[in-house]
């Protein structure tokens, strides 16, 4: 079909990062994000105490001056557990994100180029992946090699590899009809070549919201693993970790309970709200860009 | 508070036989303005007058950008979003532009209706074209029943759709594009309504279709006395079915009057170019297209059109050009109108080299092309012989396969069944499979810059890759001055390499695919539908780099088109294409004088064409 293009006047080039904070729900989830990310970096280096120092005798204090959220059920200092508490909470769920994009990610990108059987059978595996239960899927890894962190990775990139296969192939496969795509290989172009100069750059915008939003979940099933007692393991200091053993002692030290919650809540919440406003600003793009008549 | 209410008497649901009772008004728009931002940006549409009369076609037409479609779609009170509506539209003595949104929307689809440029976009694909057709049957006349039933079936009959009661229990997509078309004008015509609007109906569509759906429309107007507005690129369209004629640039009507007169005498050079730019079926060459760019917004101080105008004197610039009124009803905005009569650029012919009598460079003999499971071959034992340095046409209506005859040689496609040799290598590999230097010495341009440029990658970038594969080891000095000599054949500046794709137009971008393919170096180049996202002002220069660098490098060139006059300027041979098959071969001038198959005499028949005064 032939379409009528309109002479468009030249676009003025503005920075993602600028449209992304234009928006109300950009800026909230910058915020954030930014002030979670902080807390989490820099807060070990303001603990006041050892966070995994145990003191019997003031238990389950209510807030003072030298306990700021006073102290939980074994007389640890609250506000030191909760700076240290968001590394593990980040870092785990980041890892294994990064971990499903190297394996699964980069075979269905493979899978997908490449078409035919190996195609299918790539397909087919994930799909046969997702047809299982995600908690199923950690319970099953946790129970047999134990809650380590190792294990805690693998069990979150395991139950993000079927959806990270799903977007990256999907992106894939609407590239490979571009135009421009068809050009390279009718140049002759190697097909990494293609892969990594024409498609790579292309689907970097969808591909970088599904990993913001990998993390987001990564970090809302760790929470669930440790409050279950299967996550993260005591005496270690972790936000989901917090609020189980917060759970006993709920209506003594509420805010044992609420502050990393609350935490946990604002940290995904600003990723997601992030995530959004990016991927707005990357189909309002490609929208902008089909042609009409005048 | 506003009348809401259909001032007309509902329709007797018992009596709607014999329907079209002949409205009586049209709709008059005046000095109506669309802004988009504040007041400090040009205004997109500015101060445009029109009359859509009673039984009369009015065919507004201008190269894309220039407002068209905004003015149609203001005209009836259809807001896209965050602009600006001034003045009037006086539909029967009531402002259509007064009314609040609920009494526009009674009068949408009812008494003023809108037919889209894609029917595929328009029509809903989950439901029923019968559902599609009683919703605003049901909605603005309250029929049901048999009542209903008889009604779409009358209107299908109306339009011409073969088999009304079957028709009316498909999808959209088991329709062509053209019955596609088709339904929704039944939609649009369903409620009898005074004003239609037609916002490029038939662009997509083939020439032989765009035919009848013109022919239609013409019956349909005489027998009802509706009043159209449509709005098109194709001037040679509106002159055949026009009554008349307003031209439109940057925003304002340039031009406007009966189409036989504008036509006999264009008084706005704008009009002048632009009948002279459409390639001709009779005349092989063309008019060189019009240098630099249309303003992004409507300018009021000057004559927009003066920075590109051949005529422009002093007196064009300093002040707005007030429309002054002619003989034979025409008002034009130019204070030159007088000068136009004589001279204005002549038509050229394409650069064109002598082709030796060699051993052909390319042969495609017998080949085939089957998907798997398609009822019949794309390409159909398809053969023909090409010389270093000849421009071969392949011309056919869509699904005629002659994309996939270039997909092949290319190798983005293998053939299913007969032989293809380039010199002397056999081309039966895929492209990635091929050696490099077949890479390099056949290139394709696509149809589509939008698509066929990568948005991540500047043009300098873009230009490279043919540098460094095809090549070898240049100094990186070397690179960029060939980089920068390419943009300046195919007439860009050479800072145009540091832009992205975005920031180039549609037809600065195909020039840039252009000037990719050259810098190969090839012998053979394939260039697919390549003119057909462009406007026709863009068009003619476009083929011009083409066809002058080819010439001086002895490029052979297979150029396909849906378009028969473009192909006509630059082929030396023409291959009309039917359903996979090649139905008649001929030397460029002898099928247009002389064709010998019926469907190639269709096809060039379907072709609108007018007389140049």
């Amino acid at each position: 079909m032939s379409l009528v293009l309109a002479e468009r006047p030249i676009a003025d080039r503005v920075p993602m990062w600028r449209l992304v904070l234009a928006a109300r729900d950009g800026r909230v989830g910058v915020a954030l994000t930014g002030a979670s990310l902080l807390l989490i970096l820099v807060g070990p280096m303001l603990a006041p105490f050892d966070p995994t120092a145990v003191n019997l005798a003031p238990s389950n204090q209510p807030p003072s001056m030298v306990h700021l959220l006073g102290t939980d059920h074994l007389g640890r200092d609250v506000f030191s557990r909760f700076l240290w508490g968001g590394q593990s909470i980040l870092m785990i769920p980041l890892m294994a994100v990064v971990l499903t994009y190297l394996t699964a990610g980069l075979l269905s990108l493979v899978a997908a180029y490449k078409g035919g059987w190996f195609d299918l059978v790539v397909s087919r595996f994930f799909e046969l992946l997702m047809s299982l239960p995600a908690l199923l899927k950690i319970l099953i890894l946790v129970a047999a090699f134990g809650p380590s962190t190792p294990v805690l990775v693998a069990a979150i990139a395991l139950t993000n590899a079927p959806g990270a296969s799903r977007v990256i192939r999907g992106a894939v496969l609407g590239e490979t009809q571009a135009d421009y795509v068809q050009a390279a290989q009718a140049r002759g172009e190697a097909a990494l070549s293609v892969v990594t100069r024409e498609i790579l750059p292309n689907i970097l915008g969808p591909v970088s919201v599904d990993f913001a939003l990998r993390i987001t979940w990564g970090i809302i099933a760790l929470s669930t693993l440790s409050f279950l007692g299967l996550g993260v393991q005591p005496p270690q200091a972790d936000w989901g970790l917090m609020i189980q053993e917060a759970r006993s002692s709920l209506q003594k030290a509420p805010l044992v309970a609420i502050v990393p919650a609350i935490a946990i809540a604002s940290l995904s919440i600003g990723l997601n709200l992030t995530a959004d406003a990016v991927v707005r600003q990357f189909t309002g793009r490609t929208g902008a860009a089909s042609g009409h008549g005048a | 508070m506003l009348d809401i209410v259909d001032p007309r008497p509902a329709a007797d649901p018992t009596d709607t036989a014999g329907s079209f009772d002949p409205p009586t008004a049209g709709l008059a728009i005046r000095g109506l303005t669309v802004r988009y931002g504040g007041p400090e940006r040009a205004p997109t549409v500015w101060s445009v007058d029109l009359t859509l009369e009673p039984g009369k076609i009015l065919g507004l037409a201008g190269e894309s950008g220039c407002g068209k479609s905004t003015t149609a779609k203001a005209a009836i009170g259809f807001r896209q979003g965050s602009e600006t509506v001034t003045g009037r539209s006086l539909l029967a003595g009531t402002d259509v532009l007064a009314l609040d949104p609920l009494a526009r929307r009674a009068l949408w689809g009812n008494r003023v209706s809108y037919v889209s440029q894609s029917a595929s976009l328009a029509l809903n694909p989950a439901m029923t074209v019968g559902r599609q057709l009683a919703q605003p049957l049901r909605r603005h006349r309250g029929l049901s029943g048999a009542a209903l039933k008889r009604r779409m079936l009358e209107l299908f009959t109306l339009v011409d759709i073969p088999d009304p009661a079957v028709a009316l229990k498909k999808y959209p997509f088991q329709f062509s594009g053209g019955q596609q078309q088709r339904v929704a004008l039944a939609i649009a015509l369903c409620c009898e309504p005074e004003v239609l609007i037609l916002d490029e109906p038939t662009t997509g569509l083939d020439v032989t279709t765009q035919a009848r759906i013109s022919a239609l429309l013409r019956s349909i107007v005489d027998r009802t006395r509706i009043a159209v507005l449509y709005v098109s690129h194709n001037l040679a369209l509106l002159a055949n079915l026009a009554d008349s004629l307003a031209v439109m640039y940057a925003g304002q009507i340039v031009e406007q009057g009966p189409t036989p007169v504008v036509l006999a005498r264009p008084r706005h050079p704008y009009t002048k170019i632009l009948l002279g730019l459409s390639p001709r079926l009779e005349d092989p060459r063309l008019v060189p297209g019009i240098p630099g760019l249309p303003p992004a917004g409507a300018v009021l101080d000057d004559c927009s059109f003066a920075p590109r105008c051949p005529y422009a004197e002093a007196a064009c610039c300093g002040a707005a050009v007030p429309a002054r009124r002619f003989p034979g009803g025409v008002e034009a905005r130019c204070h030159r109108a007088e000068a136009l009569a004589g001279g204005g650029p002549s038509p050229v012919a394409l650069s064109r080299v002598a082709i030796p009598d060699a051993d052909p460079l390319l042969i495609v003999d017998q080949v085939e092309l089957h998907y798997r499971g398609a009822p019949r071959p794309s390409v159909d034992k398809v053969s023909f012989k090409l010389k270093t340095g000849e421009r071969i046409g392949i011309v056919g209506e869509s699904g005629s396969g002659k994309s996939s005859v270039l997909k092949m040689i290319s190798g983005l496609v293998a053939p299913t069944a007969g032989y293809m040799r380039f010199g002397d290598t056999r081309l039966d590999a895929l492209a990635v499979d091929r050696p490099r230097w077949l890479c390099r010495d056949i290139q394709l341009v696509f149809q589509n810059p939008d698509a066929s440029l990568n948005p991540r990658h500047t043009i300098r970038q873009i230009l490279m890759r043919p540098l460094v594969l095809f090549h070898g080891k240049l100094p990186a000095s070397e690179r960029e001055r060939r980089v920068r000599e390419s943009l300046e054949r195919v007439r860009l500046p050479a800072a145009f390499a540091d832009r992205m794709p975005q920031e180039l137009s549609g037809g600065q971008r195909q020039r840039v695919a252009i000037a990719r393919a050259f810098l190969a170096s090839p012998k053979l180049l394939l260039c697919d539908e390549v003119t057909s996202a462009l406007d026709v002002s863009v068009q003619a220069a476009v083929l011009e780099t083409i066809a002058e660098i080819s010439a001086d490098a002895g490029v052979a060139v297979v150029f396909v088109s849906h378009d028969l006059a473009v192909v006509r300027t630059i082929a030396d041979r023409i291959l009309v294409m039917r359903n996979g098959q090649v139905v008649e071969a001929q030397d460029a001038d002898g099928l247009f004088t002389n064709p010998q198959e019926p469907y190639t005499r269709d096809l060039i028949a379907a072709v609108p064409t007018f007389d140049l005064a």
